[in-house]
């Protein structure tokens, strides 16, 4: 009887929840009529709390510093305003939950007015947002949005600075190419998530294409501590690689427990081998590849602000895997905003939908769908430490392959 | 199949059944006497490992060390929080009372994973002591997961014959039993159920150390952890330990299996399912009717 009451309580909270959001969004969003009183506002939401918080808390601060060093600058140049404004970016934490994402964009694009927005990342919470973006018709640039059903709805406000999941781990594949001998199985083994499950199937279908036999697929959810099946599932069927997709949080006690149950393997990837994972796995790490966005360093369009911004912040981006896009999405924004020299939510959808445009990462344009491919680097741990092994173009050590530490 | 997989599953599932029982003793109490189901007791395991972590790492306390604090902190943390939280519900109608013991207990859950990711951050903490594994053939022990189950089996002994033979543990099961007759015997109900919930709580330290040994902990893995809890509870028995324990050990053996024989994905739901299950089948639990 006391556990009805309880799910009974349970219902109505969720039920109020509803009924909040569903309020929320029966305001509508206004563009500002005086277009020339500054400050430019954008609306974005930044996972400051909840599980995907390890990736991003400390961007709270670095779009404090961005905004701070773009208006050093003098702002944004508005041809019809004839002056510079100032920039204002309004950041709420959607604790990594789409459904909070939701309530907020409500209340940025309804309660703040701004004028366009930025973000959110991971794709589960842009795909709950894009439908905010559409209803309200405000511009959007995401950052960290991968999952190929958020660009295939054909939706005309949203667009993304990362490459889809299609994308994700090119270079790894292009690099096993190279090997000899190559690899010949592979296990997939990818969390409950709609953007490495996308991953996952994408590159299935790459490796069979490659001559590489999947002899096994996964998937687990976040919430899973002990890898025990999945570990004596991995060791029985003695692929020549393992291919992880996970956050770096969920796949820490799998690849521990993987070095416990001694699964042996000629190479592990796990696609976000962060310095947070890394560090905490200390030598059991030792030759596990991943990606990276990008590494401070490397010339480019803007790449002294990123640098400047991530040195005041104290944002290392092997910490923060993903922290380049999310700083390419407000770069963007900013210089679609200067070219359509107006604060028209309509026009500047159009120059973001047309224009080429200038990153620390190479240009970058907004293909069907709003997505765009800027490519991501592969990475291996060697002697404790993450190196760009692929591509060639910019690769500090050559891959190690077969790893002797999975062996 | 190599009947070595099933044989390194059971005993895997066994090790982890052994910490979801300890997890499960404190609520299980506190259930029992109190009459409080309380959402933040995962959530206190997982601090209880991010604190142990810290200490081990740190401060480079060992974890019997830190337990000890953590039993002392988390003992006292759960007396003031049950004097200034919960007790003054009872001045409530009791409908009230309910739903205000559900607030206070989510609202903590909340409150707590939040302040733990903010002084602590997010990412998932162990204790990395490590012991060489047994190996016997195709079979791999983590030693460590050996040394928390007997620790486990002896902490329920332990806690069976106290609340057998103490006065605070005939106590806590007068209580159990009949609230009104315990009352009239001169037990003080009021300060009975404020010890009794610092009890659960310290017990929730010791879980959160062990765990912490075994797997990473982070601040918002405590629901999924109330979840099995409630479920052990169910399934054991309210108040009766030994049933805890086995059912914790059950539902290990289960996940493990389910993992490896229907996919990782779905061992989380197990509980669920196993919880909906029991209640339909056999509301009472399958131990359940024998209190401790």
């Amino acid at each position: 009887m006391k556990l009805s009451r309880v799910a009974l309580l349970g219902m109505a909270a969720a039920a109020i929840a509803s009924i909040s959001a569903g309020l929320a969004s029966s305001a509508s969003a206004a563009p500002r009529t005086d277009k020339c009183a500054g400050p430019i506002t954008f609306g974005t939401t930044i996972s400051a709390t909840g599980r995907n918080s390890t990736l991003a808390d400390r961007w709270v601060k670095m779009t404090e510093v961005f905004e701070t060093e773009f208006n050093k600058d003098g702002g944004i140049f508005i041809k019809e305003c004839n002056k510079s404004l100032p920039i204002k970016i309004i950041s709420y934490d959607d604790q990594s939950t789409p459904a909070t994402a939701v309530t907020l964009y409500e209340r940025l694009a309804t309660g703040d007015n701004v004028d366009f927005f930025l973000g959110p990342d991971w794709s589960a919470v842009s795909f709950a947002v894009s439908q905010v973006v559409e209803r309200h018709k405000i511009p959007t640039v995401m950052s960290n949005a991968s999952a190929a059903n958020i660009w295939t709805r054909g939706l005309k406000y949203i667009f993304g600075v990362q490459s889809t999941a299609e994308g994700w781990s090119n270079n790894y594949f292009e690099m096993l190419k190279g090997l000899s001998p190559g690899p010949k199985t592979i296990f997939f083994v990818a969390q409950d998530n709609l953007l490495t499950k996308d991953v996952v199937a994408h590159f299935s279908k790459k490796a069979e294409a490659q001559g590489i036999k999947v002899i096994g697929s996964e998937v687990f959810s976040p919430e899973l501590k002990d890898f025990t099946a999945l570990a004596l599932k991995l060791r029985s069927a003695k692929p020549d690689l393992i291919y992880i997709a996970s956050y770096d949080a969920p796949a820490l006690p799998l690849i521990q427990q993987m070095r416990q149950m001694k699964v042996k393997a000629n190479g592990v990837h796990e696609i976000m081998t962060t310095g947070k994972l890394i560090r905490t796995l200390g030598k059991d790490a030792e030759g596990l590849s991943g990606e990276l966005s990008w590494l401070p360093g490397t010339k480019g369009d803007y790449s002294e602000l990123i640098e400047r911004v991530l040195k005041a912040s104290d944002v290392d981006v092997m910490d923060y895997l993903w922290t380049i896009n999310r700083l390419n999405a407000y770069l963007v924004m900013m210089q679609a905003v200067e070219r359509a020299g107006t604060l028209d939510r309509d026009k500047v959808r159009d120059v973001l939908d047309k224009g080429t445009f200038k990153s620390p990462v190479g240009p970058i344009t907004f293909h069907e769908g709003g997505i765009s491919d800027v490519p991501a680097f592969t990475t291996q741990v060697q002697d404790g430490k993450a190196v760009i092994v692929a591509p060639p173009s910019v690769a500090q050590k050559p891959f190690i392959y077969p790893s002797p530490s999975w062996q | 199949m190599d009947i070595t997989i099933y044989l390194q599953l059971m005993i895997g599932g066994i090790l982890l059944g052994g910490i979801y029982a300890l997890v499960a003793f404190g609520l299980s109490l506190i259930y029992g006497v109190v009459r409080i189901l309380n959402f933040s007791h995962g959530t206190l395991v997982a601090i209880g490992g991010i604190l142990a972590s810290l200490a081990y790492t740190d401060l480079g306390l060992p974890p019997y060390v830190s337990g000890i604090a953590l039993v002392l902190a988390f003992g006292l943390f759960g007396r003031l929080f049950f004097q200034f939280l919960l007790e003054p519900l009872s001045a409530r109608t009791p409908k009230e009372a309910e739903i205000g013991v559900v607030l206070v207990t989510v609202g903590a859950l909340l409150m707590m994973s939040d302040i733990a990711a903010f002084l602590a951050g997010p990412t998932p903490k162990n204790i990395p002591v490590r012991f060489d594994p047994i190996e016997l053939g195709d079979l791999i022990l983590s030693s460590t997961q050996v040394y928390a189950l007997a620790g486990i089996i002896l902490l329920t002994v332990a806690l069976h014959f106290f609340l057998r033979y103490s006065w605070f543990g005939r106590a806590i099961r007068a209580v159990s039993q009949d609230a009104f007759g315990a009352t009239i015997s001169a037990i003080p109900g009021k300060t009975l159920h404020g010890n009794t919930f610092a009890f659960g709580c310290g017990l929730v330290a010791i879980a959160g150390v062990l765990y912490a040994t075994m797997f990473p902990v982070d601040p918002y893995m405590g629901f999924s952890l109330t979840v099995k809890a409630f479920t052990i509870i169910i399934l054991g028995g309210i108040g009766n330990l030994t049933g805890s324990l086995l059912a914790g050990i059950l539902l290990g053996v289960v996940e493990s299996l389910a993992a490896f024989l229907i996919g990782s994905e779905w061992a989380p739901g197990i509980s669920i399912m196993l919880l909906l299950i029991i209640l339909v089948v056999r509301p009472q639990g399958i131990f359940g009717g024998k209190p401790a």
